[in-house]
């Protein structure tokens, strides 16, 4: 391990785009947008998150691989979740949903409604595999809590798609 | 939290125990689909509901932790059945998918009107988790109102079934709504920024309006425990057969104002009166905890 004395914001955020979702590893946390903040003081450095869901089983999983990182930079991390701007689905940088479609996983088909909109429908998402827009949702719910369930009627395949929340 | 007055500390510590407790109880109820839904969809919607709505009331637990000085596990789960505080709704057993569907349909509007106020709530770390979970609870109705309209316009019996259903959750629905302990001084600080008295008319408003859109009968069941009638959000009355003792719990609107009378079976939850079917789960839920408390997860 590298022990140092500082380490820069830049720094930081080179470290971060290396950390992958642990649900989705083709995607960094940073490309994901749950990084709300960086704080560096010499080389402690505070990394503020958003959770995407609150009771998302993975964010002691995302905790510990930031910490990992940047231990492994020689930086003394903390990692602190707040609530506060809610993370949205907006959040998710371009080249994250250009990452998510490669992976097999439908970006979100739309921006978060704002304020508590009721939310009637979700737009049909493009099949990641053969490209149609003739889908339709199956299940609001999928295989983690921020993915849910289409059906191609085109290429005739199930997929995921990444929700807007 | 610690500059936190006296007062506003017990307001606080009912209120958060009761959206707690709700939320922990209903995701356990949730929970036991998993492996058993109808079909495999189902199977991961309500297991995933469930994921939520404990991963909500860990949220909530945890605000609380900062409160009373405990552990969010251990104010979980170091409690007696009768020191919850959820409505008895949420312990009622699962049943059949109907009284399921029901349950959630209802369950998830009146979670909505509750958060949906709680945004204003002068205690700031519970206005910004209610913003933050209102995002994710659209879902929860999104899926319970694909279920109501597929049965609502499907066959005779699916329909018949859900009414059914629809009829008690609905009567144990108000048991949500109960007057919380220090709830005027919550009041008087805004950390509750309207009494439950209002967002309970708020609700039967809502379910009442969203019931009939289906073409389903807005009624309460005809069991006597249960309540005896009722009306129609057109204001149309059934009249109640009891001709002995105390008169029967019911509902009725008058003038767009709803009037509860009597206390229904499914209230008291807040006062930590519970029905024998919450001994079982309580034990289920607590048991792991009590043999080893020094456990950590």
């Amino acid at each position: 391990m590298v022990t140092r004395t500082s380490i820069s914001r830049q720094e930081v955020y080179e470290v971060l785009s290396g950390v992958a979702d642990p649900e989705i590893p083709a995607i960094s946390v940073v490309d994901l947008g749950i990084i709300e903040d960086v704080e560096v003081e010499e080389n402690r450095v505070k990394v503020t998150c958003l959770p995407t869901f609150v009771g998302c089983p993975a964010l002691d999983a995302i905790r510990e691989d930031i910490e990992k990182a940047l231990e492994g930079a020689g930086a003394e991390p903390e990692v602190v979740f707040v609530y506060q701007p809610p993370w949205t689905s907006d959040r998710i940088t371009v080249e994250g949903k250009h990452k998510l479609e490669e992976y097999g996983l439908a970006p979100p088909t739309g921006r978060s409604p704002a304020g508590p909109t009721r939310l009637t429908l979700l737009a049909p998402a493009k099949c990641p595999y053969c490209g149609s827009r003739d889908t339709v949702l199956e299940s609001p719910f999928g295989p983690t809590q921020c993915r849910a369930i289409s059906y191609c009627r085109s290429c005739r395949n199930p997929f995921e798609q990444f929700k807007v929340v | 939290m610690t500059n936190l007055s006296p007062a506003f500390k017990e307001s606080l510590e009912p209120l958060l125990l009761a959206l707690a407790d709700d939320e922990l109880i209903m995701g356990h109820r949730h929970s036991e689909w998993t492996g058993w839904a109808p079909h495999i969809e189902e199977d991961i919607a309500f297991s995933s509901i469930a994921q939520d709505e404990i991963g909500h009331a860990n949220l909530f637990y945890t605000l609380l932790s900062g409160v009373v000085d405990k552990s969010p596990d251990e104010i979980a789960l170091a409690r007696g059945a009768s020191e919850y505080r959820h409505a008895i709704i949420c312990e009622r057993p699962n049943r059949d998918w109907a009284f399921t569907l029901a349950r959630h349909f209802l369950y998830d509007a009146a979670e909505r009107i509750r958060l949906e106020s709680l945004r204003a709530s002068a205690y700031k770390p519970l206005a910004d988790v209610a913003d933050k979970l209102l995002r994710e609870e659209r879902y929860h109705e999104l899926h319970a109102e694909a279920w109501f309209s597929r049965l609502s316009s499907g066959p005779m019996e699916g329909r018949h079934e859900l009414t059914m259903a629809l009829s008690e959750a609905l009567s144990d629905s108000i048991g949500l709504f109960e007057t919380i302990d220090s709830e005027k001084v919550a009041l008087e600080y805004s950390i509750l920024p309207e009494s439950n008295e209002d967002l309970l008319q708020r609700f039967l408003s809502d379910a009442s309006e969203r019931i009939e859109s289906y073409g389903l009968p807005f009624q309460l069941s005809s069991s006597e425990s249960e309540g005896e009638f009722l009306a129609t959000s057109s204001g149309e009355m059934i009249e109640g057969s009891d001709d002995q003792g105390a008169p029967p719990p019911a509902i009725a609107e008058a003038d767009g104002k709803w009037q509860v009378t009597g206390e229904f079976a499914g209230m008291g939850g807040r006062r930590g009166k519970h029905s024998p079917d919450f001994e079982e789960l309580w034990d289920d839920l607590t048991k792991t905890y009590r043999e080893e408390p020094s456990a950590t997860w």
